[in-house]
């Protein structure tokens, strides 16, 4: 092998590496939790907690795609289904679901659209609105934004992964399940208000506390649930088991032939990553106040990954954050008319430039600096590997 | 127990074709045997057969006794069969240290990984290992950037690491140098003995220096078995080989 390849990946990690990773993490996490003390405008702070949603994307992409070598392009499903879960309880609670001349709440547009004449009770205003009755819990719903991806994800990864499908095909199948889910979900319009999504939420509710997105309080959900999501994530890629989830994406017949099973650790993982694109989905339905179909948008499952993939992919930091910078410089450069069209056009070419030239993106760049900044100390040149005795 | 690998009437067929075709042969514990053949004489496809990569029609592979025929590869592995291919198979993007940790790993269920460290015996292994196939100057390089012999080393390595109790080498010298020739016959000398070794090999120079018995197979068929000398000079080897320019 030449020596040239190696600049696409570190070729050792030193207690030094180790060290300034644990740095930049602890800086990360900093900036995050402490972001309300110098931006007081709620309006950004509500702006930032959806894009540290997005962050924990990129954190779930990086875990399969990254760590398993599992190109997801269908996250978005299980996004959209984490936030629908929540959603649907947070419709329970709105005001307008309550005042709808019932004791017991009901979502205003099945009122819209029922029959004449049918019972206002989530039981039978309509054929499938009883489907509704245990999403008047919160926390149901809240719980069922994780199980209900965790569910999906092993039952479907089960299939894929047994069946030794691998690359593109499994890109192929999870992109078109997002598409059928969200044409399903649009088709389901008396009890999924279809097209329109759900809207007009109540707020998160804990213990009579209630969280207005546009409060730091709410702010500071999202920021601990990133933190806690990003070190727990951190940890299991630390692990044995994330060690030997690298070797099946390296070559997964040699990791069978070390006696493991390849397909249990696949689906693991990606059903992790499916729980946490899940969570996300949670955490964004209490930022944002809405549910909509456009979660489950090819175009939006396929940014995901771009934002991972300019971030690092192989680094679950570099993708959270790439996730995060992108969407702020977006926010930002949105503003102006001319620049909101042309924007799709630079996020492509910088998508493209990354993929050719920065396989794994901004952490790459990060780690190959402080590896050439870690030899000029030493005083080595840029050690070539040294060859067999000959 | 002192039968090790017990292939018993093997046999593919691979629609009309069988590549290996009743081909019975008994390895005993400890041993170093050659599989020699002419080119399609069946040998890596025996290989596929033992190993679960290929399922066989006909026929059983025992284990120290233990049915482990057509079973799921990483079964078969647990059970206690190595695999050296012939295209050196290693994790390219870990590191040396990294690929020896996997293969040490006593557990091969996820949630007994979900631990950070391993215990110390597969530590204490991997270190043995390490000393043996001279790798600490590379230990924290990636594997991808090996040399063509330090990458055979390391697989070789890895199925010492996972404690196989009977390994199979696929032409382990294919595409050496001279000095990594010779040094692998070291590695696979000092194996001897404490493992049961199946080579498939061409190369005459290093078979003479490793090999005890030699099995010889031809058109998926045992041919002959044998010591070296007996084999050289066996009438039907020759005549098999008459049509590929002879032993040499």
């Amino acid at each position: 092998m030449s020596s040239e390849t190696s600049s696409t990946l570190p070729s050792s990690t030193s207690r030094l590496q180790r060290h300034a990773d644990w740095a930049v993490y602890a800086v990360f996490i900093v900036m995050v939790l402490g972001a309300p003390l110098v931006i007081d405008d709620v309006f950004w702070l509500n702006r930032i907690a959806k894009y540290l949603v997005f962050g924990m994307l990129g954190i779930a992409i990086a875990l399969s795609w990254g760590y398993a070598g599992i190109l997801n392009l269908g996250q978005g499903l299980f996004f959209g289904l984490g936030a629908y879960m929540t959603a649907m309880s947070l419709k329970l609670m709105s005001a307008t679901s309550l005042q709808q001349g019932s004791d017991k709440p009901v979502p205003d547009f099945m009122l819209w659209n029922a029959e004449p004449g049918a019972v206002t009770d989530l039981c039978c205003i309509n054929k499938g609105s009883f489907l509704w009755i245990p999403f008047q819990s919160q926390w149901f719903g809240m719980a069922m934004s994780i199980v209900i991806p965790l569910i999906v994800a092993f039952v479907l990864s089960s299939s894929i992964f047994r069946l030794r499908v691998s690359g593109v095909y499994v890109a192929i199948i999870t992109l078109a399940l997002v598409l059928l889910v969200r044409l399903l979900l649009i088709d389901a319009q008396p009890i999924t208000n279809g097209f329109n999504g759900l809207t007009d939420l109540g707020w998160l509710t804990i213990g009579g506390f209630e969280f207005d997105p546009y409060m730091v309080e709410t702010y500071y959900v999202v920021a601990v649930s990133l933190t806690v999501v990003l070190l727990l994530g951190r940890w299991l890629v630390s692990t044995r088991a994330g060690l030997i989830l690298q070797s099946t994406r390296d070559d997964p017949t040699r990791a069978r032939y070390l006696g493991y099973d390849v397909a249990a650790y696949q689906i693991f993982f990606f059903t992790i990553s499916a729980g946490i694109a899940g969570f996300a989905g949670l955490l964004y339905v209490v930022a944002a106040e809405f549910a909509s179909p456009s979660f489950m948008d090819i175009g939006f499952s396929i940014s995901m990954v771009v934002w991972a993939a300019v971030g690092g992919r192989n680094s679950l930091l570099g993708a959270c954050i790439g996730a995060i910078l992108i969407n702020t410089v977006e926010a930002t450069v949105s503003e102006t008319e001319i620049f909101k069209e042309a924007w799709k056009l630079i996020i492509g070419g910088i998508f493209v430039l990354v993929v050719l030239y920065l396989p794994n993106g901004l952490a790459g760049i990060a780690r190959d600096l402080l590896g050439r900044f870690e030899r000029r100390r030493k005083g080595t040149p840029a050690e070539t590997a040294p060859k067999a005795a000959e | 127990m002192n039968e090790a690998l017990t292939i018993d009437g093997l046999t593919v067929d691979f629609g009309g074709f069988k590549a290996v075709d009743g081909f019975t042969t008994v390895v005993q514990k400890g041993e170093l045997r050659v599989i020699l053949g002419p080119n399609g004489a069946g040998k890596t496809t025996l290989m596929d057969l033992v190993s679960g990569k290929t399922a066989s029609t006909q026929g059983s592979v025992h284990l120290f006794g233990e049915n482990i025929t057509n079973r799921p590869e990483h079964i078969i592995a647990r059970h206690g069969i190595g695999r050296k291919f012939q295209i050196p198979s290693v994790f390219r993007d870990l590191t040396v240290r990294q690929n020896l940790e996997v293969a040490a790993s006593g557990e091969p269920g996820v949630f007994r990984n979900l631990r950070l460290h391993m215990v110390a015996e597969d530590r204490a292994r991997v270190e043995d290992v390490i000393a043996m196939t001279r790798l600490e100057p590379v230990l924290d390089t990636v594997a991808g950037e090996l040399s063509h012999g330090q990458m055979q080393w390391l697989e070789l390595g890895m199925l010492i690491t996972q404690q196989a109790k009977v390994i199979l080498l696929d032409e382990p010298t294919a595409g050496m140098t001279h000095a990594e020739t010779f040094r692998t016959a070291e590695i696979i000398n000092e194996m001897k003995g404490s493992h049961t070794i199946l080579v498939v090999e061409h190369d005459m120079a290093f078979v003479r220096k490793i090999a005890e018995r030699i099995t010889v197979m031809h058109m998926g068929k045992l041919l002959a078995e044998g010591p070296m000398e007996k084999i050289e000079t066996d009438p039907k080897v020759r005549e098999a080989y008459l049509g590929s320019g002879g032993i040499h």
